[in-house]
């Protein structure tokens, strides 16, 4: 890990927690946005040393950060959704946004057509990531619940 | 003061749902998903004793009927109409419905409890510029900016927090704040670059972008249709196109304006 990766992944964290300010979170709550902030680059830049496709990398960091952001809303008692945006921030993709903006202001057609796709192709993976998270954990409370149920019947 | 009496002995819903519904409203202005609202709102009228709740929400307007175990019908509808994140309010909102449903409250006691949530102070002014400014900086190092472009979208951005407080206070559109901020970062950035603060205008510009994206509309709008509130979801994607749309308008009206002689 360089020394400009740690950086990287150290304004990652400023971001969310400013977005986090922004969102009115305090306390502990804010203390793990900060992480989860972090927490996003660095398995970002973990994946994307094996796996070489920027969107799939997305997919699955936007998974498992969100699947780190329902663990914590569990652990702090919160609603799932103050956790998810400020520490997935990192991802928003708005570098690509913006360079779709100068494609489209250039009337270079071939660039700005490669860009949008690339913008959409990213926040569809961020999305497909949250959502999936979301499929995972409804498919655990399910077999909790069905393990519980079965244990009280038997007692 | 009313006594709790058993929810097997009839008594008059009517403060509590009105105190659900007021819960329910509080949830969805501070970011809450349309099933949270709509789930929270539920059990609370079940378990202040209503026999059957049809509840339906999407992000601008809310409807909910209620029947009281005397058959009485009880319709409340609430048109929503501005959104303010406050993911502080939304956690302590989130505790009193729980409250409610786990021990038996009072009306007044929950009356209470949402007047005092109400008056939860948001982080003041200067805080929300050290936010923008945190954020602009930050993303722009993150995007591989240098120095000088953090420090120039640091003090675009703290600009940008009193645009959007002017423009509250004028014109109470989303959708033109957004634009009226696009336009005005760019022509900052621009400026600054032509007078030599910053060498490249790229970074300055995505770092202060990152603050009007619209990615809490788009988080939820993704978490709605998933668990099939999709009129809300389809509702709050369609917002979140909409401002991408105005910030890629607002950079546009200033480039042509500038004659593309700026860049």
């Amino acid at each position: 890990m360089t020394l400009s990766e740690l950086f990287q992944i150290l304004v990652a964290s400023v971001g969310s927690i400013g977005f986090a300010i922004l969102f009115n979170i305090r306390g502990r709550r804010l203390v793990s946005v900060a992480v989860g902030g972090a927490l996003c680059w660095l398995l970002f830049l973990l994946l994307n040393r094996g796996i070489k496709n920027e969107t799939v990398c997305f997919f699955l960091v936007a998974m498992l950060v969100s699947l780190y952001d329902e663990l914590m809303a569990r652990v702090l008692k919160s609603p799932t959704t103050v956790f998810l945006l400020p520490s997935l921030v990192p991802l928003v993709p708005g570098a690509s946004l913006y360079y779709t903006m100068v494609g489209a202001v250039s009337k270079n057609q071939a660039d700005f057509f490669a860009r949008a796709v690339n913008t959409v192709e990213l926040a569809g993976a961020l999305a497909i990531g949250i959502i999936a998270s979301t499929v995972i954990v409804r498919v655990i409370n399910s077999v909790i619940h069905f393990v519980r149920e079965r244990r009280a019947k038997k007692a | 003061m009313t006594e709790i009496t058993p929810s097997t002995e009839i008594r008059d819903l009517r403060p509590f749902l009105d105190c659900a519904m007021e819960i329910g409203e509080q949830m969805l202005i501070c970011g809450a998903e349309v099933h949270r609202v709509e789930d929270s709102i539920r059990r609370i009228c079940y378990a202040v004793g209503a026999v059957r709740v049809d509840v339906f929400t999407i992000t601008s307007s809310m409807l909910l009927t209620a029947k009281g175990p005397d058959g009485k019908l009880y319709t409340q509808t609430r048109r929503v109409i501005s959104l303010e994140t406050d993911f502080h309010k939304l956690d302590r909102l989130n505790r009193l419905s729980r409250r409610i449903c786990s021990e038996s409250m009072t009306a007044e006691q929950i009356r209470e409890e949402i007047d005092a949530i109400g008056r939860i102070r948001h982080y003041p002014f200067w805080g929300e510029c050290l936010a923008y400014l945190m954020i602009a900086s930050s993303f722009a190092f993150f995007f591989g900016g240098v120095w000088q472009q953090a420090i120039a979208a640091g003090v675009i951005a703290v600009i940008l927090r009193f645009v959007v407080a002017l423009s509250d206070r004028l014109i109470q559109n989303a959708i033109f704040s957004k634009f009226l901020c696009s336009f005005v970062l760019t022509a900052l950035t621009f400026g600054s670059v032509r007078l030599g603060l910053a060498p490249r205008a790229d970074e300055i510009i995505i770092g202060c972008i990152m603050l009007l994206i619209p990615g809490i509309g788009f988080t939820n709008a993704m978490r709605d249709i998933f668990t099939g509130d999709s009129i809300a979801g389809v509702l709050r994607c369609l917002e979140a196109v909409l401002c991408a749309l105005a910030i890629a308008g607002g950079y546009y009206l200033f480039v042509f304006l500038a004659g593309g002689g700026a860049i």
